[in-house]
């Protein structure tokens, strides 16, 4: 299989706009006559279900939630980034692309990244339209903050609660095309497998997790937007039930996975108290503006903080990085938390946190100036841990809180199975192996809004489409498939329960494949990972049946899965023997301790082709061609 | 969207009118009080008084205009009390106020009951004053309501049901007088919570001046003639 | 730590459901409150008895997923809180925690403590949106929107559509709920041009899904986790009376 990313020609700044010209289109009266699938109701889902009905297409829209408006994007905090330049300081889609590419350490698609910056000032526009309540100044213009990775201030936001409106909007513009029956919506509908006719994605089956019953639904088009794959460390900071089933399955039907050792992983986060944590809950990065890291020089010191003097702790991230000090980028400050803690000098009861003080910023400013810039999160910190984080410096720790890896996919948003497109943190396409703060949002409503709407017409009008319902045999094959393997969970009636097994398998990917991976830690990494799959096989116990709701069989199949996923991502960051963005290899760092990429050797997308569980995957390279922006080390000292 | 839709009709217009109803009722009360307070004053200026109202010829069309708010008043509340009974058929084990800025009182949950009890009230008040005994005053064609007034708060069992009524009248308006601007939709950060207290304030005031009148015209009726 | 559950147990939809004791040993008072439910689901299914369904997603206060009475308060005793952000520090040793599902005609039980609220969904979909197709929005900086205006809205925006407005009010009324998101489109110069049909239309869909009305009683407000006050409610109101005089 070759991989065709299908980049336009020209110039780079021109290439989207060459290709929207040079894609076929779908005449209005035509376009009814097509249905597409869109599975997920997310940024990415629900901008592309609204955006399509309301161009005509006859839409079907599945999320597991109760209503489609609970998706994870809901929780983004931050931001939105956006090239306007309204703050006159020097910004520009090329710079946003500049930035964007740069900050993924030079392992995402030039023409992707650029089209993002290009359609990024769009989305703003839309948004604001839809009565999305941007942060505005006083003269009634929008306000913008700046974000990590960036030198200018580019960032919308809505308070802390950006991902919050800006999903509130597609899902009101979602809302009103059901209202208009353009799209029907399925919520509470899993998806279980992808349905291939003549090679094409024509439909996909779902349970349905009120009846259990098992549903087939055919279409012209399947678009994934079934976001990230962070649960599989167990604790991250995504939702309890963010899972990657969908894209799992459709990787089984033949779609390739990108990229899936490109985890991200957020150093500010509340750190884990105990074996009953569900998930972590992410601090915003601003904190860092203000607090100072450090741990205690000694190993095993159990002292309270305020008992340790001042010549035994050690700020370790202003002793390493004097230029950046505590304003290290994510990857850097995390690693070097695991560093101390993996040292023995971690704190709390656990050991596994590190202080972040604002001691000596309350002196210098004053409590009153922290509580006005923080006093959100430092309510927040104080609900969680019950400790009072202005007497007492806060304890954090990493957590994985973003995925850059996901399906495949070419510059139409179209996976390596024809019809299937993905979109969103399912895809793996503008981040590379790095992501920048207030990017996720952007890319999203990026891909719901104004690409898929483009492309997804001109494969429908340069496809050969013949009308296949779900009589045809292939979703009778799906669906007995899906029953089987229904049917295989309730019969295990083992012992285990299933979240200890996800929490132990967590407990791998954590130690083995996290934020400083090894050779070692990888080679065993992938010999635990099918033991742990094998057990799961025979001893888990999911009780209930299959024919109504049943939580416990919901997430025994996503856990299933993520068993079979975690060997994939453990194996492609072994064979990824460079350290780039979220992705490090010790084995591959400057002598100073930092990432150290290999252009000569990985500078290419891996591509994964399923082969059955338990057999090696293929790996297909799409090389990576930089012709605008030239790849360079990072370097924070 | 129906073109015309029934505005009242909808969960929203049915506050509103329960609200301009309400309101119009609390302004008759005040009116009410005020006349009725002119008894202190000894019976020819309360008969006076009483004569002025029933001889003006817009009284019976007022009347009727009263009467009918009392209707839709009754009738918006109860259909509105069986729609939201309705609104949740399983009730819950276990139920406790919410507390914090919550405005639920013993007064707001028992508005139905207060308001049923009122409606009991207001025919036997009638019935006992406007359709009561017709005394001739020494005056030609006044009617000496002032005696028809002390007649009847003679007897303990009367007193008693018309305090009773008065304490039901001043719950109902606990939470009916400012509820009714909420209703209405005038709500202001400045001014709601004064308008919440003076409601209070103003159901006190009416429920106390209707019972020291009561009381006062009992002790003070072995004094008038039978 | 250790508390006596009574949790509301109901196999489906048309199923009779009732109270049901369960003991949740060694809680610690770190815990959430859900994870304090995980912990007892885990022990049951490792039992190989069924997992008491609950609804839960984000468990950071923002999805609005989770929906639990907790000893007759729709998300239990803390103010501005969601059920996945209540802990368990808040209980005592030994207390009894009666656990129950939100109730409402328009809101029946699915299973257990999950309730179906595609209701709010249809309401929504009557009109709580800016009718814009994608594409055709002018720039973002066109209409100046006055600070203490886009922070109003703003205020009303943080909706998360949990629902225990509804779970609270004796009526069991969704005016909270619909009048956040008509105050917020009333508000806004985008929401102008349909403020008329929108107010209308979503207050004929609450009615027709069954809710019920409003007694000004405010205990949706302080039950609310985003503490959004009843003056949404007052303003939905003058929203309908001006739309009422208009109409046609």
């Amino acid at each position: 299989m070759t991989l065709d990313a299908k980049i336009p020609a020209g110039p780079m700044a021109e290439k989207w706009d060459r290709h929207k010209f040079d894609m076929k289109l779908v005449n209005p009266a035509n376009k009814r006559k097509f249905t597409i699938i869109v599975v997920g109701t997310g940024l990415a889902g629900a901008s592309a279900a609204a955006s399509l009905g309301e161009l005509g297409y006859n839409v079907l829209s599945f999320c597991i939630q109760d209503s489609p408006r609970r998706a994870h994007s809901i929780a983004a905090q931050g931001g939105i980034n956006a090239a306007k330049n309204y703050q006159n300081d020097g910004d520009s889609i090329y710079r946003l692309f500049y930035d964007t590419v740069k900050g993924g350490d030079y392992r995402s698609r030039e023409a992707n990244v650029h089209r993002l910056a290009q359609v990024s000032v769009n989305i703003i526009d839309q948004c604001v339209a839809q009565g999305v309540p941007f942060a505005r100044e006083y003269g009634g213009l929008l306000d913008n903050r700046s974000f990590g990775g960036a030198q200018v201030s580019r960032t919308f936001y809505a308070r802390g609660q950006t991902g919050q409106q800006l999903l509130l909007g597609a899902y009101q513009s979602l809302m009103r095309q059901v209202h208009e029956k353009s799209v029907k919506m399925f919520a509470r509908r899993e998806m279980l497998d992808l349905v291939l006719v003549d090679g094409k994605a024509r439909g996909i089956i779902v349970r349905n997790l009120v009846t259990g019953e098992i549903e087939k639904y055919a279409a012209d088009a399947v678009c994934l937007a079934t976001g990230g794959y962070g649960t599989v460390y167990y604790l991250s900071t995504n939702a309890v039930n963010s899972n990657v089933t969908a894209a799992w399955r459709a990787h089984k039907r033949g779609a390739l996975f990108a990229n899936p050792c490109f985890t991200q992983i957020h150093p500010t986060c509340i750190p884990v108290s105990g074996d009953h944590q569900s998930k972590l809950t992410l601090m915003s990065e601003s904190l860092r503006n203000d607090g100072r890291v450090w741990v205690p020089k000694k190993q095993g010191d159990t002292r309270s903080p305020e008992q340790i003097p001042e010549e035994e702790r050690d700020y370790y991230l202003e002793r390493k990085y004097p230029s950046f000090g505590n304003l290290v980028p994510r990857d850097v400050a995390s690693r070097n938390a695991k560093q101390a803690c993996d040292d023995g000098r971690g704190v709390g009861e656990s050991g596994l946190a590190v202080y972040l003080d604002f001691k000596d910023a309350i002196k210098r400013i004053g409590q009153d100036v922290i509580k006005e810039k923080y006093g959100n999160l430092f309510q927040m910190y104080e609900k969680i841990t019950d400790e009072n984080p202005y007497e007492k410096p806060m304890r954090i720790y990493p957590a994985i809180h973003y995925t850059m890896g996901g399906l495949w996919v070419d510059y139409n948003l179209m996976s390596t199975v024809p019809g299937l497109h993905v979109l969103g943190e399912a895809n793996f396409s503008d981040h590379g192996a790095n992501r920048l703060g207030a990017s996720a949002l952007m890319q999203g409503l990026a891909d719901g809004y104004f690409v898929i709407p483009y492309t997804i017409g001109h494969y429908l009008a340069s496809t050969p489409l013949p009308k296949v319902t779900t009589d045809h045999d292939a979703f009778k094959e799906a669906a007995d498939n899906v029953q089987q393997r229904i049917n295989a969970l309730l019969a295990v009636k083992g012992g285990r329960g299933i979240r200890e097994i996800h929490r132990e398998l967590g407990r791998i990917m954590w130690d083995d494949v996290g934020m400083a991976r090894t050779e070692e830690s990888l080679t065993r990494a992938l010999s635990r990972i099918p033991k742990l799959r094998e057990e799961f096989w025979h001893d888990v116990s999911v009780p209930g049946s299959p024919d109504n709701l049943n939580q416990s069989l919901e997430y025994a199949g996503r856990v299933a899965d993520y068993l079979e996923f975690a060997e994939l991502l453990a194996l492609d960051a072994l064979e990824r023997r460079e350290s780039c963005g979220g992705h490090f290899r010790e084995e591959s760092q400057t002598p100073e301790g930092e990432a150290l990429r290999d252009d000569e050797h990985y500078s290419y997308v891996a591509a994964w082709e399923f082969q059955g569980v338990g057999t090696r995957p293929t790996l297909h390279k799409e090389a990576l061609v930089f012709d605008e922006v030239h790849p360079t080390q990072r370097s924070y000292k | 969207m129906s073109s015309r839709i029934r505005v009242f009709a909808t969960s929203v217009g049915t506050k509103l009118l329960i609200g301009i109803t309400g309101l119009a009722l609390f302004l008759f009360l005040i009116t009410h009080i005020a006349g009725n307070a002119l008894i202190l004053l000894g019976p020819t200026a309360f008969n006076h008084y009483s004569h002025a109202l029933t001889s003006n010829p817009l009284i019976p069309v007022i009347e009727i205009g009263l009467g009918l708010i009392f209707l839709v008043h009754i009738y918006k509340a109860v259909t509105m009390y069986l729609g939201n009974q309705q609104a949740r058929p399983v009730a819950y084990q276990v139920k406790k106020g919410q507390g914090g800025p919550s405005r639920k009182s013993f007064s707001s949950t028992t508005m139905i009951f207060s308001g049923l009890w009122l409606v009991l009230f207001v025919v036997l008040h009638v019935k006992g004053f406007k359709y009561g005994p017709y005394y001739a005053s020494e005056e030609e064609g006044v009617r000496d309501i002032y005696r028809v007034v002390f007649d009847i708060f003679r007897s303990p069992l009367q007193v008693g049901f018309y305090i009773v009524s008065m304490l039901v009248v001043g719950s109902h308006l606990w939470h009916g007088a400012s509820s009714t601007f909420q209703s209405l939709g005038l709500d202001h950060p400045r001014w709601t919570p004064r308008i919440l207290a003076l409601g209070k304030v103003l159901a006190t005031v009416i429920a106390g001046g209707f019972i020291v009148i009561i009381v006062y015209v009992h002790l003070f009726a072995g004094q008038v003639g039978q | 730590m250790r508390l006596n559950l009574k949790i509301w147990r109901q196999a489906g939809p048309n199923a009779a459901g009732r109270l049901v004791d369960y003991v949740a040993d060694s809680v610690s008072t770190d815990m959430s409150f859900l994870e304090m439910l995980d912990v007892v689901n885990e022990d049951l299914t490792k039992k190989g008895e069924e997992s008491i369904a609950f609804d839960s997603d984000c468990r950071e206060g923002i999805c609005g997923t989770c929906s639990l009475v907790i000893n007759g308060i729709p998300h239990g005793p803390d103010r501005g809180t969601t059920v996945c952000q209540l802990h368990m520090r808040r209980f005592k040793d030994g207390e009894t925690v009666t656990i129950e599902p939100w109730r409402a005609r328009a809101f029946p039980v699915l299973k257990d403590l999950i309730v179906d609220r595609s209701a709010f969904d249809r309401i929504i979909a009557a009109g709580g949106y800016v009718s814009v197709n994608c594409g055709g929005a002018q720039d973002g900086n066109a209409i100046p929107i006055s600070k203490d205006i886009a922070d109003a809205a703003m205020d009303s925006a943080q909706c998360i559509g949990c629902g225990a407005c509804v779970a609270a009010c004796k009526n069991a009324s969704a005016h909270l709920f619909m009048s956040a998101k008509i105050s917020q489109l009333a508000l806004l110069p985008q929401g102008q041009v349909e403020r008329q049909r929108r107010v209308l239309s979503m207050i004929e869909q609450a009615d027709a899904e069954g809710f019920g009305s409003c007694s000004n009683e405010g205990e949706c407000e302080a039950v609310c986790p985003k503490e959004i006050p009843i003056s949404n409610i007052a303003l939905m109101t003058r929203e309908y009376v001006k739309a009422v005089l208009a109409a046609k």
